[in-house]
């Protein structure tokens, strides 16, 4: 707000500030409550804690970033490097259960599977995130020219999405695969977050739709407001909550996409780690060393739940008008 | 012989998360046959859950009767079982809700659900409940009824819904018609039909009527007897000419003041009672309108008043209300108004 | 002199249902079909009616919410439905609104300073401080505390934030505030607050208001002039003296007897006309006079052919009906509570009414 200040209208005229007191107005008893200015965020955090799921969400997520982001730094040396097999004991050290040495036991090639579930949760958190980061671009730019525009961009938009969605994202995912070759990484964030943007679109869009009908946005307009002030000030701060709670749920709902079409050998390629891997990896040991599935299994049981929880949490901690 | 409704002390909180809100915290009154009782009250005065209280409809929990009684006829609703409660509701005590358009089922046909409540406590078969249906639409001035006891309710107009609702609501001849707001999502002249509507039921079948509203003109037009409710109380009860002429507590003559007139100019200003409701939540030590009282005192800040009854007949929880130099700085007598 | 807001011939039709393909198919509502008034420097005009008499739609095609489809909207002179860009902001200032819903007329993210500083901000008017200061000022003429200023809508009851948006229509002084049902969403004492308010700052900052609400004794109270519209006409327009104790329509007369007065024994002593039916489609409007379909006293085949033009019945008190001289209603003809007289004069038969029938 760079403008030339110029006089309010108004200002010099003779009432100033003691215009309160002429009008003989009895005093107004919620004046007495009157506390210190919080902040929305500060309300909605206290929403949040108050939700003791989504507070545990919130820790798990918490603790596997942690994990996944300093995993460089501490696994390799005290658990074992996740990839590279130790040649000189491979042979005694493989199909080990749960001990000391290794706390979650050792798979088929001797590695410590404490430290590739790091690295799995590393891969697998990298690819909600990124995934759903694309599924918002896509997603947000669709459902806002969709909903501003309307009409015919609206019906294109809209098809586009029914489209999209009706798409198994596991045969896309092949084709990619057979087209950019070799699984990756990549493969996964795209397939994922190019397939998932109707999502996000078709909220936006009912969510601006719905934003847009609410007086304040006329009342807005009644002064003069211009458009992308109508826009940014008022439409998507208030649009853009739901999103937040679906893109949460979202990038649990990726991981478990990502566990899958790792799997299925279309994902993250071993010998990376990655949970969906270890579950392949663990098929043949169902029986004689169940903990190579139940670690990565619970990985992303965990996970993906916390991710859920915290969403859910915070589609209650958002609501402006939920009174304390 | 016991009154046909009798409220004794009912005191019905909701125990929230956040504290315990005393949504109705001590009212009584007693209704006879053939007399309506008007409940007025703002938003938040505790009116509406009352009535759903009387009905036994509120949620348990969070809801809860901490005290106090309901007699129907002389039996307590609180110590009925279930079922006989069941009995009861929509077959001797009947309600009539605020909204037509929601309290309708939209997938069913109006003839349908007219003929529900007869198929439920009556035991009449499908035809004959579809024939009493059709009739019932006719008694509540529907045209046409047989045709239109076909039509779901998104056809019928906002007033001729609420003319459903009172032919459903009257389908078992209640001995007591609930009606909560019935007119408050209505225009003003189709209000006029409605309490027509609902003054020659009345003097046809000799229901009692408790007509619920904010709309102290609605209530003035319809009832004979008022009950104005603050925050959860009892403030005042009496003859509808007794309440509205000669009001006892201060909360009343404030909303008496505070209406605008459109049958006299009412000569510039109003006089509104200050401040705003309180919390339910949070409620004022002592009388919980002290904090907005023109006329409070320090025992209104720490002492509650009882509804007493003050001439026959006409009672109110004011500590002044009968001191009679305290009425006479009452606007209505100090101006001759009214 | 000039009225300070002319409105000639004023019409908005609405086109329902949404096929591109069918759209002749589409029917057009005529939510405000030829309406005219003049609002004066300093006064207060009410519109009052029922739902869907095209009083908001009025009020939203004068502040250029919703683009009239014809008429002239004339403010100071300058036709209002041509203005564009920075001349159309320079209206906006001069012509502020109110709304009828307290909750969803603030943005609930923003703080009552924000909220009530948005004006200054659009208009690029003080620097922040100076507009923190308005806005103190503002709070604390609407009965508020400046301290509000920093805390969120949500925190508040619906008549202390009808108090912001009132404050918030002040922020840019003014001359002339539509108000659109301002009280119909509060309680009756907190309403009366409200009223008050607005009788002062109308004194105080010497207002213009165009008043619209359902509420006839709200109207009386607040208002100079009243029109009363039915399905998208002005079917009375006149002082409020003169349109409350001596209306000429006899839909005004009955709006005012339907409304019950909180007085129980004056009550039992007014006359009470009922309407029968319901206010018509105004898809399909009724032919002639709108009114005729309900009215107590059409009875010619004129009120059903003609439609009847605003005509003065005395100075400054114009009315549409065929009859506003030839039967003035308060003559006694429906008084004394005929409440049950089902048909006063009988020969209704034949009259295109609709799917309406006889409620009395």
């Amino acid at each position: 707000m760079a403008e030339a200040p110029e006089q309010i209208p108004g200002e010099r005229s003779a009432r100033g500030a003691g215009t309160d007191s002429s009008m003989g107005r009895p005093p107004l008893s919620i004046a007495e409550s009157v506390g210190k200015g919080r902040t929305l965020r500060g309300d909605a955090w206290r929403r949040l804690r108050k939700n003791r799921l989504a507070v545990a969400g919130l820790v798990w997520v918490a603790i596997m970033v942690l994990l996944a982001v300093s995993a460089d730094l501490w696994v390799p040396r005290y658990l074992g490097d996740p990839v590279d097999i130790d040649t000189t004991q491979a042979a005694s050290q493989s199909l080990q259960p749960p001990s000391w040495d290794h706390l979650l036991g050792t798979d088929r090639m001797s590695r410590d599977i404490a430290s590739r579930i790091i690295y799995g949760a590393r891969a697998s958190l990298l690819v909600g995130a990124v995934a759903v980061g694309i599924m918002l671009v896509i997603g947000l730019v669709m459902g806002a020219v969709a909903a501003y525009y309307g009409g015919i961009w609206d019906s294109i938009i809209m098809r586009a999405a029914d489209i999209f969605l009706a798409f198994p994202y596991v045969l896309f995912a092949i084709v990619l695969v057979g087209v950019m070759g070799g699984g990756s990484p990549t493969n996964v964030f795209l397939a994922i977050g190019l397939l998932g943007w109707p999502g996000i679109a078709r909220i936006f869009r009912g969510s601006v739709l719905a934003v847009r009908e609410n007086e304040y946005v006329d009342a807005a307009r009644a002064m003069g407001a211009s458009t992308p002030r109508i826009l940014f000030r008022h439409i998507m701060p208030n649009a853009i909550a739901p999103l937040v709670v679906y893109a949460t749920m979202s990038i649990g709902v990726a991981i478990l996409a990502e566990a899958a079409l790792s799997f299925l050998g279309m994902g993250v390629q071993p010998p990376a780690p990655s949970w969906g891997g270890m579950l392949s990896e663990a098929r043949g040991y169902l029986f004689t060393a169940p903990w190579l599935m139940v670690y990565p299994g619970i990985g992303i049981l965990t996970t993906v739940l916390a991710f859920v929880l915290l969403g859910d949490g915070l589609r209650d901690a958002l609501d402006v008008r939920k009174k304390e | 012989m016991p009154p046909l409704m009798e409220v004794d002390d009912l005191r019905m909180h909701f125990f929230t998360r956040d504290g315990v809100v005393k949504a109705v915290d001590g009212v009584s009154f007693a209704l006879e046959a053939g007399q309506t009782l008007g409940m007025v009250g703002e938003s938040g005065s505790g009116k509406s859950v009352t009535a759903l209280s009387l009905m036994r409809l509120v949620p348990e929990p969070p809801g809860k009767v901490v005290s106090g009684d309901i007699r129907f006829k002389g039996e307590s609703i609180l110590r009925m079982s279930e079922k006989e409660q069941g009995r009861l509701r929509g077959d001797r005590i009947a309600m009539i809700f605020q909204d037509p358009m929601t309290s309708l089922n939209p997938v069913h046909r109006i003839g349908r659900q007219i003929a529900e409540p007869l198929r439920l406590h009556k035991g009449a078969s499908k035809k004959e409940a579809w024939g009493a249906a059709v009739e019932l639409l006719a008694q509540v001035g529907i045209p046409q009824p047989a045709e239109r006891a076909w039509d779901y309710p998104h056809e019928f107009s906002g007033g001729m819904r609420q003319r459903a609702m009172i032919a459903m609501a009257l389908a078992c001849d209640p001995e007591v018609l609930i009606a909560d707001e019935p007119t408050t999502a209505l225009d003003v002249t189709i209000q006029a039909q409605i309490l027509e509507l609902m003054r020659e039921i009345q003097a046809r079948t000799g229901s009692a009527i408790i007509m619920i509203s904010h709309d102290l003109g609605v209530v003035a037009d319809i009832a004979d007897h008022v009950l104005v409710m603050y925050a959860g109380k009892a403030v005042e009860f009496g003859a509808a000419d007794e309440v509205f002429c000669r009001p006892l507590h201060p909360y009343t003559w404030g909303l008496l003041e505070s209406l605008p007139r459109h049958d006299a100019d009412d000569g510039g200003r109003l006089s509104p009672i200050k401040g705003q409701p309180p919390s339910l939540i949070n409620l004022p030590s002592g009388c919980a309108f002290s904090p907005r009282c023109a006329y409070a005192t320090e025992r209104c800040c720490s002492e509650a008043p009882h509804l007493v009854e003050i001439d026959s007949g006409h009672s109110s929880a004011c500590h002044f209300s009968a001191d009679k130099d305290f009425l006479n700085r009452s606007p209505h007598s100090a101006t001759g108004k009214l | 002199m000039a009225a300070l807001l002319q409105v000639e011939g004023l019409t908005k039709h609405f086109r329902v249902g949404q096929g591109v393909i069918l759209s002749h198919m589409n029917k057009t509502v005529k939510a405000v079909d030829d309406v005219s008034f003049a609002v004066e420097q300093g006064e207060t005009l009410g519109l009052v009616g029922e739902s869907g008499c095209g009083k908001s739609t009025t009020g939203r095609c004068i502040n250029r919410l919703l683009e009239a489809t014809s008429g002239k909207i004339e403010f100071e002179g300058v036709d209002v439905r041509r203005l564009r860009g920075k001349r159309l902001r320079v209206y906006r200032r001069d012509v502020q609104f109110i709304f009828q819903d307290p909750y969803a007329s603030l943005n609930p993210r923003m703080t009552f300073g924000e909220i009530m500083a948005e004006p200054l901000v659009i208009h690029g008017f003080g620097t922040r401080r100076e507009r923190e200061q308005r806005c103190k000022e503002m709070l604390a003429v609407v009965g508020l505390s400046p301290e509000h200023i920093h805390r969120y809508p949500h925190e508040f009851s619906g008549g202390q934030r009808q108090r912001v948006g009132i404050a918030r229509s002040l922020m840019l002084r003014p001359k002339m505030i539509v108000c659109d049902e301002p009280v119909s969403a509060l309680d009756v004492s907190i309403q009366a607050q409200i009223i008050n308010l607005l009788d002062e700052l109308q004194k105080e900052f010497g207002l213009t208001y165009l008043f619209i609400a359902h509420d006839l004794a709200v109207v009386r109270h607040i208002c100079d002039r009243v029109a009363v519209m039915y399905l998208g006409k002005i079917v009375e327009l006149g002082g409020r003296q003169e349109v409350y104790s001596s209306p000429h329509h006899p839909y005004t007369e009955s709006l005012l007897s339907a409304a019950p007065v909180p007085d129980p024994q004056k009550q039992r002593a007014r006359s009470r006309i009922i309407l029968r039916g319901d206010v018509p489609d105004p898809m399909y409007p009724p032919t002639g006079c709108r009114f005729h379909t309900r009215c107590p006293i059409a009875r010619f085949p004129i009120c059903s052919e003609e439609e009847p033009p605003l005509r003065s019945v005395a100075s400054g008190h114009e009315t549409a009906c065929h009859f506003a001289k030839a039967f003035p209603i308060s003559a006694g003809r429906m008084t004394s509570g005929d409440a049950h007289q089902q048909d006063p004069f009988g020969g209704f038969d034949g009259r295109p009414g609709g799917n309406l029938g006889d409620f009395s």
